[in-house]
């Protein structure tokens, strides 16, 4: 089955993209095509200046943890592990020093410093995905992928979420591509794109 | 609603064929049936196998000895013999010898066969002929066909008797053999009253009966009456074969608890699964009742399917094992019972149900709120209960085999207890030990987190493998220690011929002669008496209960001895041995002796010798192999107390190849001196004890297979669960080799850490297993300290490494997308 045809799309550094669609589209497919979690069978994918087919998967996995954050609908916080040591967990998969620090400002960063301590468990789901954010930028990417980051949250905790998740954009000049049935949460993209029938198509707010 | 609940269980039972963790939980199951039926026909058959080895020694399953002519009627199906048994001399042409006589009626034996040469033979000798141990002949240097005269009659030698089981028991069996018909005894005359002729009366048929009669028997025993049954009496063989039973026995106990745990652990795993399925059957109106309902006909449906599989197989491997066993087994084996063969089914069921029930009924009691965000699983008074329950039905299927309930419940609150405890323990020493080497390691601080993030598992996994460690580990050493033990009774030293009624004066000459072949075997003076008094109080009158004046030792006279040094084979247990010749009579006692009159070093003992009575004071309590083939003695004295009494010397020795000849000239030498011959009786019990030795190892191996596929099932589990951990962390930047380096790494800590704890373990049921169960010395094994740790943390990784799948990519993202 053909799921995508005659599709391009170039992203810019700093931009800030929402791709929106009807569910089965394949929004999800295209994310992890574009994050190089998945091969195209036919066409080209560059991410940060390099062709992911020219890459093997130890080297796609390099350039991920590099330059690559996800963001989860469902958070995909580590239950047993405390909010700290899930915002810990990438850094020391980078080998970074100082992880601990580092993640304990994260976690300020998004407004969760009294609560490092705390197992997802013990956490709203509002607080979780705000984890889950301070875990994304934690590691300082390139691009950040988010995969209807507010589809598990209320209206009112998805508006906050989705304001520190811009504002950590503009602070770090991340390059944002979100996947979301919210037009809210569309409409604060710079770049709206509707993905139909295998192509995707700029759509004007 | 009432056909809704079987018509809903139908469907699932059906569909859940299809989920991983139901067929686990189904293979958890067989394996464990198949291999308690296997354990438990394999255990039936050995031990008849083994009961009829015994019988075949005996010649019977039970046999009443007297001093008396004794004829019971049998009933019942019980067929029975008599044989009278004595000492007498034979004579061919200027050639005498001592044989032992034994006179019998058809059918003889009960149990076993008679070989000889010629192989065929009647049932008992013709009229006037008789069957003779090949050493009569060599003796008299005779050929079949040659005649001897006993008392008044002639005999012909029609047959060489090879070998035959019921020799009788003591020195009389010792004394190369002659079978003559019991017809025609009264013939030769040779008995008279005051003869020393043992009679018995054999018996045999089914198991029922023969325990009827053996109960009816013990109960009228008479002062001089003895009765041998299968179990009670073999001396030589009877330790090796209790020994074995009790090793067969932990053997079946350990795959249960095996079993248990397998089963636990994939009850656990399936219930996970099944909480949002039970929360969905809940908010469509399904009662909890309803559900505990549906869930116990699934078990049963999947009991039925596991219990035809899990039957057959064992069936089918334990008839395998027995054909590859081949002649190594007293042929043909016996075929198990019916109840040995659906043991395995049964124990199935109960541990179903047992471990089940309170699994499911926690399922039961799940909240439909689970749809809807995450819940734990609910605790309550009622599943404590339950889980309780469980625990007491385990406990109760445990005493079949340990055959004591407190012990069992003993034992079971110990392993749980240990359990905690171990978990505990170990997850504090991985925790230290990631610590420790932090920064010595690539990817040391993502293992602090991983052994953080895993602490749950890294507790149940630890508690469960160390104990499966440990249960091995005490198998084999158990094992080994039972080998050594049962080799070292009969090391090629062991001597196979003893020489009583040696006279004073042919003491010096036969040294010399012993001197002259390079032989140096220690003589044993040996005097007739009986125990009179314990501390100056007669024995009539001493404070002993009727059990301990049962004692065999205090119903006859026993054979003393003195010694300047206490024998090779004994062990010192308490007080000190003499040194020269003390002031006063000492006395070193056999220790369940001492136990059964109450004696301890200091207390004074009065014995009866002849018309002489003596004190003697207790010096030391000492341990005697009784079944070392050497002169033993309950009672020595120490040099000088006995020497003025009149005494005969006993020894023994080793003959093999040309020392053989010795024998011939030590009987010319010494006509008046006894030589027996127990080369038989030593090679029969040599071939038990290979045998024992030979089923102990195949019952090992198969246990050790069960508990590597407890490990491989484990791990199989935990590492399908970790797929989703490990999608994560390559999504958050970890590559491939690094989320399989952290895995692995995991594993070999976890398995280092187990293994060390079971070396630890296994070292303190050992202990205890040698010094209530076994009975032998307490030894450490300090290779187990070093292999254990190593061993298990190559175990854990290699099967970590080869079921371990690599996850790629693509599989990533969509497994996140799925959960």
């Amino acid at each position: 089955m053909q799921l995508f045809e005659d599709l391009n799309l170039e992203v810019h550094r700093g931009e800030s993209v929402a791709i929106i669609g009807p569910s089965g589209a394949g929004k999800s497919t295209l994310l992890s095509l574009l994050a190089g979690l998945d091969q195209p069978t036919a066409g080209m994918i560059r991410l940060a200046d390099k062709n992911l087919a020219e890459l093997d998967e130890t080297d796609r996995a390099r350039l991920r943890a590099r330059s690559v954050s996800f963001v989860f609908q469902s958070f995909h916080l580590l239950p047993e592990l405390s909010a700290l040591d899930n915002v810990r967990l990438p850094l020391e998969i980078r080998g970074e020093a100082n992880s601990e620090q580092q993640a304990q400002q994260w976690l300020s960063q998004v407004g969760l410093a009294s609560r490092a301590g705390h197992l997802p468990g013990q956490l709203s789901g509002g607080e979780q995905q705000r984890v889950a954010i301070a875990r994304a930028f934690a590691t300082r990417p390139d691009i950040l992928f988010a995969d209807e980051p507010t589809g598990n949250l209320d209206s009112e905790t998805g508006a906050s979420i989705v304001d520190q998740l811009f504002s950590l954009n503009a602070q770090q000049h991340t390059t944002l591509i979100l996947i979301t049935h919210d037009s809210q949460l569309a409409n604060r993209c710079s770049r709206r794109l509707q993905l139909r029938q295998g192509q995707l198509l700029e759509a004007h707010a | 609603m009432n056909r809704t609940v079987p018509r809903l269980a139908r469907q699932q039972a059906i569909s859940s064929l299809r989920s991983p963790e139901w067929r686990a939980l189904l293979a958890a199951l067989i394996v464990a049936i198949s291999l308690i039926s296997l354990l438990t026909q394999l255990g039936d058959r050995l031990e008849q196998s083994l009961n009829r080895r015994t019988a075949e020694l005996l010649g019977a399953d039970l046999v009443l000895r007297a001093e008396e002519p004794v004829a019971l009627a049998a009933q019942n199906g019980i067929r029975s013999s008599q044989v009278a048994q004595f000492p007498t001399m034979i004579e061919a042409g200027d050639e005498m010898m001592l044989v032992s006589v034994r006179a019998v009626t058809a059918p003889y034996p009960l149990r076993g066969t008679i070989v000889t040469e010629p192989a065929l033979h009647p049932d008992t000798p013709e009229p006037g002929t008789a069957w003779a141990e090949p050493r009569v002949f060599e003796m008299l240097q005779l050929e079949p066909g040659d005649t001897v005269q006993l008392g008044y009659s002639q005999f012909r030698l029609s047959h060489r008797l090879i070998s035959s089981p019921d020799r009788g028991s003591g020195f009389r069996s010792f004394s190369p053999g002659l079978i003559i018909r019991s017809d025609a005894l009264e013939a030769t005359g040779v008995i008279a009253p005051g003869s020393r002729v043992q009679y018995r009366q054999l018996f045999a048929g089914p198991t029922d009966a023969i325990a009827t009669l053996e109960e009816q028997l013990r109960a009228n025993l008479g002062p001089d009456e003895r009765l041998y049954s299968l179990r009670a009496e073999q001396p030589m063989t009877g330790r090796a074969l209790r020994n074995a039973e009790l090793y067969l026995r932990l053997s079946a106990l350990f795959a249960l608890l095996l079993g248990a745990l397998t089963i636990t652990l994939s009850l656990r795993r399936y219930n996970a699964a099944q909480h949002s399925r039970a929360a969905l059957l809940l908010s469509l109106g399904l009662e909890s009742r309803q559900l505990l309902l549906l869930y116990g006909y699934q078990l049963l449906f999947g009991w039925l399917i596991c219990a035809l599989l899990g039957t057959a197989l064992g069936f089918g491997l334990q008839q395998l094992l027995v054909q590859l066993l081949g002649n190594l087994l007293p042929q043909p084996v016996p075929q198990a019972s019916v109840a040995a063969m659906a043991s395995g089914a049964l124990i199935g069921l109960l541990l179903l149900t047992t471990l089940g029930l309170p699994a499911f009924y926690r399922l039961s009691q799940v909240s439909v709120v689970a749809l809807f965000r995450e819940t734990s699983l609910p605790s309550g008074v009622r599943l404590r209960l339950f889980q309780l329950l469980g625990l007491g039905m385990l406990a109760a299927l445990m005493s079949i085999y340990i055959e004591s309930l407190t012990l069992a419940l003993l034992l079971l609150g110990a392993l749980t207890l240990s359990g905690l405890a171990v978990g505990l323990l170990a997850q504090a020493l991985l925790q230290r030990l990631a610590q420790a080497l932090r920064y010595r390691m690539r990817l040391g601080s993502l293992l602090i987190l991983r052994i953080r993030q895993q602490r749950k598992w890294h507790r149940l996994q630890a508690a469960t493998m160390t104990l499966l460690l440990t249960l091995l580990t005490t198998l084999i050493i158990a094992r080994g220690d039972m080998l050594q033990q049962w080799r070292t009774q009969f090391p090629p030293e062991t001597p196979n011929y003893f020489l009583i009624n040696i006279q004073p004066w042919e003491k010096a000459p036969l040294d010399q002669l012993f001197a002259d072949e390079g032989l140096s075997p220690a003589l044993y003076p040996m005097i007739r008496g009986r125990i009179s008094s314990l501390n100056d109080t007669p024995l009539a009158e001493a404070p002993l209960s009727a059990e301990q004046r049962r004692h065999n030792a205090l119903r006859r006279e026993l054979n003393l001895t003195w010694a300047a040094q206490m024998p090779d084979n004994n062990t010192l247990l308490s007080g000190s041995w003499w040194e020269g010749t003390p002031s006063e009579p000492l006395i070193s006692v056999e220790q369940d002796l001492a136990e059964a009159l109450g004696v301890s070093n200091g207390d004074r003992v009065g014995f009866q010798v002849g018309s002489q009575v003596l004190q003697a004071r207790v010096s030391n309590i000492r341990a005697v192999q009784w079944e070392s083939f050497r002169p033993n003695f309950y009672v020595i004295f120490s040099p000088g107390a006995l020497e003025n009494l009149p005494a005969t010397f006993i020894t023994a020795l080793r003959l093999d190849g040309e020392q053989r000849q010795l024998a011939r000239t030590l009987l010319k030498q010494f006509p008046t001196l006894t030589l027996i011959d127990i080369d038989q009786l030593l090679n029969q019990a040599q071939a038990l004890i290979e045998k024992l030795v030979d089923s102990s190892s195949m019952i090992l191996l198969l246990t050790l297979l069960a508990g590597l596929l407890l490990l491989v099932v484990t791990l199989m589990q935990e590492l399908e669960r970790r797929r989703y951990e490990n999608a994560l962390l390559q999504t958050l930047g970890a590559t491939p080799g690094q989320s399989r380096q952290l895995d692995l790494l995991e594993l070999l800590w976890l398995g280092l850490i187990c293994g060390a704890l079971a070396a630890v373990a296994s070292e303190a049921i050992l202990w205890l297993i040698h010094a209530y169960v076994l009975e032998i010395p307490l030894t450490l094994h300090p290779l187990s300290w070093l292999l254990l740790p190593v061993l298990s943390a190559l175990l854990f990784t290699g099967i970590g490494a080869m079921i371990r799948k690599p996850l790629d990519q693509a599989r990533c993202y969509s497994l996140l997308k799925a959960s």
